[in-house]
């Protein structure tokens, strides 16, 4: 059993890597959407908001990269994994104060027409993405990956 | 496989990791640096960084309500608010009744920007009025690669412009740090969606006062 482990953490690698590269790429082509996105969250002081906006896609494109190359993997699910209980977080608060909002997981975001949010959907896929993580947290030794494991049977023969 | 040798070295991958985040830290201080506001930058006729930046009509009126307008020449509900409000916004403008202030977002990609700076080259020819209804009567989908400077130039002639001096404003993007002055301008002021409208300071009522004629009229004479 065990010796599957190694390609369930390939693949893992390459759904929350590719996610966040993907959602970090498309927020970066819109920076100033991105800062709106937060903002419209109404959960930080509009200065910090503004920061975040900008600062997110790129942390999410380092996230993303150093997960599909398998690099450092075991923190970059542990910062992925935390970035997705956050928007869970912050979604999850913009649902229950009834605020109509595009979470901007993908690009876009900000104010939307009342009955136009999505906010189960979205809470539901982050929600696995956040389990992704924290099996990658577990077992970081994936195929295909940088890191180097060492007294590491299961990569040997896997 | 060549990955799997147990013991290795993390060389190659530590080098990966220091590029990754070195490359994405230098590139997230240059966006911080182009995102702050630039006081140089050139403004348009009728502006003033004290408004956000924005095109300001009948500044010099006293007690008389300030309708500030963010907007985005793309976006389709600003086409459709534009169709309903316009016209009531102009005449306020003509009868000096308030003092408006347009601010040209650019969230929604190059052709925002393109557009913006157009509209902020029309202001230096005493034309953004007509220019900006010109805009939005001929508003194509977003990015579509329809408002190219040339296309904005004929789009200028459309609406009465036809100096030189407008032509080269388009071409040569004379306003795209003033562009990018009022995207920041917006983003302090907390604008979270387009159009957004504030009344002397207070944001209008998104459910009810943007889309009746007779209710944003109300909310504005109200003050």
């Amino acid at each position: 059993m065990k010796k599957y482990f190694p390609w369930a953490g390939l693949l893992g690698r390459l759904i929350l890597g590719g996610v966040l590269l993907a959602a970090g790429l498309l927020k970066y082509q819109h920076l100033d959407k991105s800062q709106m996105a937060v903002r419209a969250y109404e959960l930080l002081p509009i200065s910090v908001a503004n920061f975040l906006g900008i600062a997110l896609p790129f942390l999410e494109i380092a996230v993303g990269v150093l997960l599909v190359l398998g690099a450092a993997t075991r923190i970059a699910a542990a910062v992925g994994g935390s970035l997705m209980v956050i928007f869970i977080f912050g979604i999850s608060q913009a649902w229950a104060r009834g605020l109509s909002i595009d979470c901007g997981c993908f690009g876009g975001g900000g104010q939307v027409a009342p009955g136009a949010t999505n906010y189960l959907p979205e809470i539901l896929r982050d929600s696995a993405l956040a389990l992704i993580a924290i099996y990658l947290f577990r077992y970081p030794r994936s195929k295909f990956g940088l890191d180097r494991h060492t007294s590491d049977g299961e990569q040997i023969n896997g | 496989m060549a990955n799997q040798k147990p013991g290795k070295d993390n060389f190659t991958r530590n080098l990966v990791v220091a590029v990754v985040v070195g490359v994405l830290l230098i590139m997230v201080g240059g966006t911080f640096l182009s995102k702050s506001s630039k006081p140089s930058a050139a403004i348009p006729a009728s502006v003033s960084s004290s408004n956000g930046y924005g095109i300001v009509f009948n500044g010099d009126l006293k007690s008389v309500p300030v309708v500030d307008i963010y907007e985005d020449f793309q976006c389709p509900v600003c086409q459709q608010f534009e169709k309903m409000n316009g016209d009531y916004l102009e005449s306020l403008i003509t009868d000096k009744k308030a003092t408006v202030v347009y601010h040209t977002l650019s969230f929604l990609g190059p052709e925002s920007i393109n557009a913006a700076n157009a509209a902020a080259c029309s202001a230096d020819e005493g034309k953004f009025l007509s220019y900006h209804k010109t805009l939005y009567a001929n508003q194509q989908p977003e990015n579509s690669g329809a408002w190219s400077n040339d296309v904005l130039v004929v789009l200028g002639q459309a609406a009465g412009i036809t100096s030189k001096t407008f032509t080269s404003c388009v071409n040569k993007m004379s306003y795209t740090g003033w562009v990018s002055n009022v995207a920041a301008a917006g983003a302090k002021a907390n604008v979270n969606s387009t159009p957004t409208v504030f009344v002397n300071g207070k944001e209008l009522d998104r459910k009810t006062e943007y889309f009746s004629a007779d209710k944003f009229k109300a909310a504005i004479e109200r003050g």
